[in-house]
């Protein structure tokens, strides 16, 4: 346990200024967003927005569409805009392959001639992955708490705030999950960039897969095999999907990556 | 009789269709510097990283001071320090971080005392280890990686090229460190392939090459393995040849007023030989150890 904890003091020390920095542009973001949201609201622009978006958008996004362009929907942006979504998932690689670039340089070596149980460097990972998702999901929470309770501050805001945590809770667990498929990967191969490119683009394929699945049938169903598939973000803010039995399918997922890392780890060559 | 320090069993471990270590068989006493040496990519490193359990064997097995060191790993890793040959420290740590961090991953809590005396032997003060490790020196890695394999005081040491990129002052320090830990008792486990390095400080050497034990001997085996040049030069022409020498001895020129042989084992034959002859002079160059151990790393000595 002391080992584990030394070993999470450390790589979290390392990533402290990375993840700290993301929190703090994702806590400014949501405050603009909500910011926007007002004036948008104010001008009462959304239907003018909506007519300008062309019938064949409107028919492929449906009743998203207007979820989208709204008050709710502007001020929760951040939750499912790609840039959002890249940056995140890109963090949550970047510490999933930790594993990897620590055998990679042999600091592993060092590490575990020392008495640590190989487990430790997987669940001083999790740890990680777990911690980091929380903080960066608690910022966005934050940010739209800030925006929408102090600096907007209407009955309006106050019901656009009602689905941010399950919003907040479905992306930190997708996070999670990412981060789970990152470290699995990483437990295969003795090179971080590797481990990260491979994830990372089965993370843009998935996307896509489904992304293009809500257009054109025949990928449906392809798509239920993306994790992004269980993280609907407009959905929540409709209150219209099931977002609870997507988060246990997206928490099963981080799972079962943990445990294939852990086996993986355990028995393979460093 | 006290458990051996490191005892191999047939370890094997194969990547694919290359065969890194193959039936390699060791042991190793407690309190003995023992040299291991091999070319480089004969399996050194392989070897020691199945001692540490890094690594796992396709068949036979190790233990370290009597325990397994894959079912046993966690206690065989408490008993062990450990310098790798190569690692990539991360240049944001300071060397104390370093230390510290490496230094909570064992059982017992490091002596800060010891810890200082190992900086003072190795040349590596406070205000260095203040540094971010992106700013040391190749050398100065090596001290630090040294001072954590030492920190913890184990009874066992595995020290994987030691001094590469050490200073000759330094080395000279380690060398002194070694002899000391000798004798407290400690058994230290060195790979190199600086020949001169191990034949002055180990009491025993492996040599491995391609995956397998060449060579186990003690340094004082070694020494009668060695062929001595031995140089006779004469007051008066001799025609006479040698005879009567025994096969250790090699006849490499003769000439009128010299001869020049290379002798394995005692001269006490060629003394025999020499009699009635008018020997003016008698040249006996020291054995080189180096050659010995040059001719089985060239599979001369098989």
């Amino acid at each position: 346990m002391k080992s584990g904890l030394a070993l999470f003091v450390h790589s979290a020390r390392r990533a402290r200024t990375l993840i700290l920095t993301v929190a703090a542009l994702l806590v400014l973001f949501q405050v603009l967003l909500t910011l926007g949201a007002e004036s948008l609201q104010k001008a009462t622009s959304f239907p003018r927005l909506a007519a300008l978006i062309p019938d064949v958008f409107r028919q492929v996004l449906g009743p998203s569409l207007l979820t989208m362009l709204s008050f709710s929907g502007i001020a929760c942006l951040g939750y499912f805009h790609v840039a959002v979504l890249a940056v995140l998932v890109g963090l949550m690689i970047a510490l999933g392959t930790e594993p990897a670039g620590e055998a990679e340089t042999r600091f592993l070596d060092l590490v575990l001639a020392h008495p640590v149980a190989r487990h430790w460097v997987i669940t001083r990972t999790i740890a990680l992955l777990v911690t980091c998702a929380a903080l960066l999901a608690g910022a966005m929470m934050l940010g739209s708490g800030l925006g929408l309770y102090y600096l907007v501050s209407s009955d309006l805001a106050r019901a656009a705030f009602r689905p941010v945590p399950k919003l907040s809770l479905n992306l930190a667990v997708l996070m999670v999950g990412w981060g789970g498929i990152a470290l699995a990967m990483a437990t295969t191969v003795h090179r971080r960039s590797v481990a990260a490119a491979r994830t990372a683009l089965l993370a843009a394929a998935f996307y896509m897969v489904d992304l293009i699945a809500q257009v054109w049938k025949p990928l449906k169903p392809l798509a239920r095999y993306s994790p992004f598939h269980y993280y609907n973000a407009l959905s929540v803010i409709t209150g219209s999907g099931n977002a609870s039995s997507d988060i246990i399918i997206l928490a099963c997922v981080a799972c079962a990556s943990f445990l294939l890392a852990y086996i993986i780890f355990q028995y393979r060559d460093l | 009789m006290p458990l051996p320090a490191i005892l191999a069993h047939g370890l094997t471990k194969r990547y694919g269709r290359l065969t890194a270590v193959l039936g390699f068989d060791l042991e190793v006493a407690q309190g003995e510097i023992f040299g291991f040496l091999g070319l480089n990519g004969a399996g050194k490193t392989t070897t020691i990283r199945l001692l540490l359990d890094l690594l796992r064997p396709n068949s036979g097995n190790a233990s370290i001071l009597g325990h397994d060191c894959h079912r046993e790993g966690l206690l065989v890793r408490a008993l062990t320090g450990y310098l790798p040959g190569e690692v990539d420290l991360y240049g944001d740590l300071t060397g104390r971080e370093l230390l510290d961090l490496l230094g909570r991953l064992r059982h017992q809590p490091v002596d800060r005392k010891y810890r200082t005396k190992l900086q003072e032997r190795l040349e590596l003060p406070d205000k260095d280890l203040r540094r971010r490790l992106r700013e040391y020196s190749t050398g100065m890695k090596r001290k630090l990686c040294l001072i954590q394999a030492l920190q913890g005081d184990p009874p066992l040491l595995i020290l994987d090229e030691p001094t590469e990129g050490l200073d000759p002052l330094v080395q000279e320090s380690f060398h002194a460190l070694l002899f000391e830990l000798k004798r407290r008792g400690r058994t230290v486990f060195m790979s190199s392939h600086v020949l001169s390095e191990v034949v002055r400080v180990c009491e025993r050497i492996a040599l491995i090459r391609r995956g397998e034990l060449a060579l186990l001997a003690s340094v004082t085996d070694l020494h009668k393995m060695a062929q001595r040049t031995v140089r006779v030069t004469f007051s008066a022409d001799v025609t006479v040849v040698p005879k009567g020498l025994p096969p250790e001895y090699e006849v490499v020129e003769l000439q009128p007023r010299m001869w020049h042989l290379r002798v394995r084992g005692a001269l006490g034959a060629l003394a025999a030989a020499l009699t009635g002859l008018p020997v003016c002079d008698i040249d006996v160059m020291e054995a080189r150890l180096e050659e010995v151990l040059i001719r089985y790393y060239r599979e001369e000595g098989a």
